[in-house]
């Protein structure tokens, strides 16, 4: 497939474009042209042989009329002037098409290249812009702003060539005929232009107050639509009618005030072309009278001041619609300009298999922005060790495992996996030798089978896919469904239960066997019997791997080596379950909660 | 949005004789306007030609005779006929714009209205977004349709047919030549635009399925990273950008071939109008003037042929518009009023569910033969898993649906001799996620009660416990609650939701508990509202909250679709059945929660 190949390329070439993200806007679109450059000077360069090759008709009818006709040599020259006429057409035609295709591929290919460069910068870069950015936002910038800069390469800028090079190119045939006729047919012409510029810039000013109320309009509807229950209860039809109508109406006024504008505009320019053409007329007719003009160069001047006044008339709708590409184009640059997160950067591997031994020394992590989230951060894990961190919402413990995998970056201490500093070893090795398993994990719109073979750098048998959804407990989960393991699941297919979805993540995780794991464990809101069978799972799971648990319940972390107790970024008690439950502090507390609660819970029951 | 599986296939529907009739009534009250716009055009269609055979008078009478006087009738003939065209063209933009946009406002409007009759059951199985695209791009289509459309054919075939006319008086045996050639010109043209519209639909979907893994992989992110799966991802995508490539790059290519292919056609003509006519000009059958008009009549024909082309191709896709769109207007509500029905003016009195078979789908009742009696003023707490069927009860209460077999009687009448707006009018309900509507906060209280004062919605604000917060925030009663109530707490939207129920004075009230967490002092307002709302009323509550259930008069355990457990809360303690492993599952969890919201010191920063 010649995709694989063009993809192979721009991964091969490692582009970086963030030195051509120029703060100057044309800069900027010019160089997101880069390789297509000279593609599209030839489709404006064909464009102008095409306008040139359609003054020629004229020309020649021109020719025609003044040199065969009227000195009556017709015979054979007419079929030479007959077949002409053909042969022009056909260049021009030739030239139209070879500039279209050029654009066009110019602006699909150009469009093409932004949105896979877009989609890979976008997964590439880190957490921090992804916490900061919606998600809708992100998607609308690279879907109708990328097409927004596609319009601007295959009409705008292109439409504009063609104005100009259709005015450009009959202008100098006119000149070439007559200057004083040529000066003349183009009097109009500033003012038609001015014009446009004018009517456009206010019609997309009247546009935007016709958008803002079909914006307002769909809010309308959709409240109403997706509130039904509301309005239902309250029995609000009447109400929901009238203020669907206020705002429909509005919709319908705005509209009628937009054509307005274009009822008066376009007949305004009628009036204004229809006496440039007559002034042309008139005043050529009298020189051909005169003798100072030939009656073929007349009708050839006829011909071609059309092809002056009528595309000035578009001229502001073009530039309007250019101006949204440059914004558009400024959106996008915003993302690109975005630092990507290295991800091959560093050791590719340690030289032996991990052993999975991690030690943090004094590991501290702030935000840019100033705020401290983790500070002295010291303990060691040795390979084969559960580390469990406990502590209540906001004190760390998400922080602490995302440092492992550099999803952000330690910024003092040191942190060593089997005594390597992590900032030297690449984030691709080390995530290729962690797993993940979230209490809510997300699902990809693919079958059961990809999602759980969605780590593995490899082609996975299906063996080896059930043999892991077997020991993480989801195995008859797939086969319960009608299409097996190829049932599409997540936000596309079919809805699975928090439980369900948690054990496809603890699949995922077996087969990617990794020798360090990241469980969450919190709150869980599966229901008790399910419990069971995730923690079977997940047992299985941990054995001979180095784990960090999420905590959030005591049962989860007694049978941890260590247990870190966080509150405010910091390490406030440390050790086993037997050490810390003769401690007093948080974790005394929470112990004693449990047993409260079943105390408390027994007295409730047998009070009733 | 779940969207998916519901996604309109792209109508390929053959021409439909019945909807197209149907389309022409939409316009029927206004045939004035479509008799004025296509009058209009007429004229301005025909002045085209005249103004062409002007410009042969000028040549003819004017020029090869040598007569100015004669220029200066002809041009003041051609100045007058400007200003005529000028009046004509603002008319009819202004009528068939006016009456596009009218029929679209017409047609929203009737959806509406008809869709505030549908029953519950059509909203369930039918996605927001479906009814919103029939409203905006179908109407839109359909308006289009009936009214560029129509005067783009009236446009085109008045301008071949006058055009045509004139030939003739020029030189018939030549208009005939030209003659031939229109069949074979709009025959091209539909060729390629049908080509095209495929290519375009082949993009559309190629970008929807861009757009859906821009979405997914953007809100995967973290998984996409922690998987290492970067490279393949776009590997993936580049499949996506390539089929969009491929289709976009060939509609362009086929645009870029459709307009020179049908201008070689009329370069074929020409060349014969030159052969032909240019040996008529020897011999006095034809003028300089007259071949000038030909050629100026065969070169403008491009455009209404590529008008005609276009319209026909958009036809097929403005007839599946309306075709969906009337499917929407003939949907019938399945809960209708019988004739008879009436207001009983109080709906006060015991609930009996008598014999009560419900169903979604034939083949899995919901309920079956099932008997409940809630006597008047009970508080009624519906317990169990998600999705067991607990809103369906209410639904069943509300009459938002009928039971297929049995009755209900409320103050024992059967409540299908009521009107819906009488029962659905003194029923107050606050939703789980409750939905507001775009506006203030006092605009949303206010619509429990529409004629309510400013004083009964603070009163009623007041005891649903809402007051104080809503005077916190900078602009009180008339802050904006954001669109969908975004700018608020789900607690918050709880808190408006209570005061919008409390307001409504209404006889039975139905509350469904929010399940996110809601912070403590909101969690206490909320529940002294509830109170307020359930004392003296006949109440339904879906309740996740242990001090609800506790306080409800009689429980429901709802399980597998059906009432697994029902009686008061000791009662079923000591059953230890399915309530009791709901209780204590809950009771741990909502302690361990009031834990957790301690340790991070919520209590402290709420204010006393």
């Amino acid at each position: 497939m010649h995709g694989g190949r063009y993809l192979a390329s721009l991964t091969l070439r490692r582009e970086d474009w963030q030195p051509r993200v120029s703060k100057n806007r044309f800069n900027g679109l010019l160089h997101m042209l880069t390789g297509y450059r000279l593609m599209y000077l030839g489709a404006t360069i064909t464009l102008g042989l095409g306008a040139s090759a359609k003054t020629g008709t004229y020309l020649l009818l021109s020719y025609l009329i003044d040199n065969v006709l009227l000195r009556n040599q017709v015979g054979e020259g007419l079929i030479l002037i007959a077949v002409s006429f053909i042969g022009l057409s056909l260049l021009e035609g030739g030239f139209t098409f070879i500039s279209g295709t050029l654009a066009a591929r110019t602006a699909e290919g150009t469009a093409r290249r932004i949105r896979n460069y877009l989609f890979d910068h976008l997964q590439r870069l880190n957490f921090t812009y992804h916490d900061r950015n919606k998600t809708g936002e992100l998607v609308q910038r690279v879907t109708s702003d990328v097409d927004a800069v596609r319009r601007f390469y295959a009409e705008q800028a292109i439409g504009l060539g063609r104005i100009l090079l259709l005015f450009g190119v009959n202008w100098v045939a006119l000149l070439a005929i007559n200057i004083k006729l040529g000066l003349l047919a183009v009097i109009i012409v500033p003012f038609l232009a001015v014009l446009s510029v004018f009517f456009f810039g206010k019609v997309q000013r009247e546009y935007m107050r016709f958008q803002e109320q079909e914006g307002k309009m769909s809010t309308t509807l959709q409240e109403n639509l997706s509130g039904v229950r509301v309005v239902k209860a309250f029995a609000r039809q009447r109400y929901e009618t009238d203020k669907f109508e206020g705002d429909n109406f509005e919709h319908y006024r705005r509209a009628n005030k937009l054509l307005r504008l274009h009822s008066v505009y376009w007949p305004l320019t009628d009036i204004l072309a229809g006496f440039q053409m007559l002034a042309g007329y008139m005043f050529g007719a009298t020189m051909v009278i005169n003798g100072e003009l030939s009656i073929g160069s007349y009708v050839a001047f006829v011909g071609m001041i059309t092809w002056i006044i009528e595309p000035m008339r578009g001229l502001g709708r073009i530039i309007v619609h250019a101006s949204e590409g440059l914004v558009s184009y400024e959106r996008i640059a915003e993302i690109l300009r975005e630092e990507r997160e290295p991800l091959t950067e560093g050791l590719r591997t340690l030289g032996k298999p991990v052993r999975g031994e991690i030690a943090f020394e004094n590991v501290g992590f702030r935000y840019e922005s100033g705020g401290a989230v983790l500070s002295d951060i010291t303990f060691t894990v040795k390979p084969g060790q559960t580390v469990a961190l406990i502590g209540s919402t906001g004190s760390g413990k998400t922080s602490l495992v995302n440092l492992l995998a550099r999803f952000y970056e330690y910024t003092s201490g040191r942190l060593t996996l089997d005594g390597v500093d992590i900032r030297t070893i690449s984030r691709e090795f080390l995530r290729a030798n962690i797993g993940i398993v979230e209490q809510e994990p997300f699902l990809f719109s693919r079958t059961l089978r990809e999602n759980i073979a969605y780590g593995v750098g490899r082609d996975v048998t299906d063996e080896e896919i059930f043999a892991a959804a077997r020991a993480a407990d989801v195995h008859h989960v797939a086969l319960s469904f009608p299409e097996g393991y190829d049932t599409v699941v997540g936000e596309k297919g079919v809805t699975l239960s928090g439980g369900q979805k948690q054990r496809v993540a603890i699949a995922r995780a077996l087969l990617k066997n990794p020798p360090i794991l990241i469980l969450d464990d919190s709150t869980s809101s599966v229901d008790t019997e399910t419990e069971a069978n995730i923690r079977a799972a997940l047992e299985r799971l941990m054995r001979n791997r180095t784990t960090f648990i999420i905590a959030h319940r005591v049962q989860s972390v007694m049978d941890a080596d260590l247990i870190l107790v966080l509150d405010k970024g910091r390490i406030v008690q440390r050790g086993t379950h037997d050490d810390l439950i003769r401690q007093p502090g948080f974790y005394q507390r929470i112990y004693d909660l449990q047993a409260r609660i079943e105390s408390e819970l027994e007295r409730e029951i047998a009070s009733v | 949005m779940s969207d998916y599986g519901f996604q309109e296939e792209e109508f390929e529907s053959k021409f439909n004789g019945g909807t197209f009739l149907r389309i022409l009534e939409q316009v029927k009250p206004h045939w004035r306007w479509v008799a004025g716009f296509v009058a209009s055009v007429t004229v301005v269609s025909i002045l085209n030609s005249v103004f062409t055979m002007l410009g042969m008078r000028i040549v003819d009478d004017g020029i090869t005779a040598g007569s100015p006087t004669a220029l200066q009738t002809i041009a003041v003939y051609y100045g007058a006929l400007v200003f005529v065209q000028a009046a004509f063209v603002f008319i009819f933009i202004f009528l068939t714009g006016i009456l596009g946009h009218r029929v679209q406002y017409e047609l929203r409007q009737k959806m509406f209205k008809h869709l505030q009759t549908l029953s519950l059951s059509y909203y369930n199985r039918t996605p927001v977004g479906w009814i919103m695209s029939r409203m905006t791009s179908d109407a839109q289509r359909i308006a289009d349709l009936v009214t560029w459309g129509m005067l783009d054919v009236t446009w085109a075939i008045i301008n071949i047919v006058t055009a045509f006319i004139f030939m003739l008086t020029i030189n018939w045996q030549l208009a005939l030549i030209v003659f031939t050639v229109i069949p074979v010109l709009v025959w091209v043209a539909m060729w390629f635009e049908r080509r095209i519209v495929v290519q375009y639909r082949i993009a559309r979907k190629a970008n929807s399925k861009i757009t859906g893994a821009y979405n997914e992989n953007i809100t995967g992110v973290r998984v996409v990273k922690a998987m290492n799966r970067e490279a393949r991802n776009l590997e993936e995508f580049g499949g996506l950008t390539d089929d969009m490539f491929g289709a976009s790059f060939r509609a362009a290519q086929l645009s870029a071939l459709f307009l020179p292919s049908v201008q070689l056609i009329s370069a074929v003509a020409l060349g014969a109008i030159v052969l032909y006519g240019g040996g008529q000009v020897e011999i006095g059958g034809m003028t300089v003037g007259g071949l000038q008009a030909f050629i100026s009549y065969v070169t403008f024909m491009l455009w209404p042929v590529q008008d005609l082309a276009r319209v026909f191709a958009s036809m097929q896709q403005a007839i599946a518009s309306a075709e969906r769109v009337f499917s929407l207007v003939d949907a019938s509500p399945d809960v209708v009023d019988k004739p008879e029905s009436y207001d009983p003016g109080s709906i006060r009195g015991d609930i009996v569910f008598d014999d009560v078979t419900f169903w979604y789908e034939p083949n899995t009742p919901i309920l079956k033969g099932f008997n409940l009696t809630i006597k008047q003023g009970e508080t009624v707490a519906l317990v169990g898993p998600t999705g067991a069927g607990k809103s369906t009860l209410v639904n069943l209460v509300c009459r938002f649906f009928e039971p297929q077999q049995g009755r209900i009687l409320i103050g024992g009448h059967d409540y299908r001799d009521y009107t819906q707006q009488s029962i659905q009018s003194r029923i107050g309900m606050v939703l789980q996620t409750p939905h507001l509507f775009s506006g203030s906060i006092r605009e949303n209280i206010r619509y429990g009660r529409l004629a309510a004062t400013d004083d009964e919605v603070v009163a009623a604000a007041t005891l649903a416990g809402a007051h104080e917060f809503i005077m916190a925030l900078e602009k009180g009663y008339d802050g904006e609650v954001g669109e969908g109530g975004n700018r608020l707490s789900v607690g918050q939207k709880q808190l408006i939701s209570l005061a919008r129920a409390v307001l409504a004075e209404p006889e039975i009230f139905v509350m469904d508990e929010a399940t996110s967490s809601v912070d403590t002092l909101t969690e206490a307002l909320i529940q002294r509202g509830m109170e307020t709302m359930t004392s003296a009323r006949t109440s339904f509550i879906i309740a996740h909250r242990l001090s609800t259930i506790r306080r409800a008069d009689r429980i429901l355990v709802i399980e597998d679709g059906g009432v697994s457990e029902m009686g008061t809360h000791a009662e079923l303690i000591r059953a230890r059945g399915h309530y009791y492993r709901l209780y204590t599952q809950q009771f741990r969890r909502e302690m361990e929660e009031a834990f957790d919201k301690r340790e991070t010191g919520e209590m402290e920063k709420i204010p006393a």
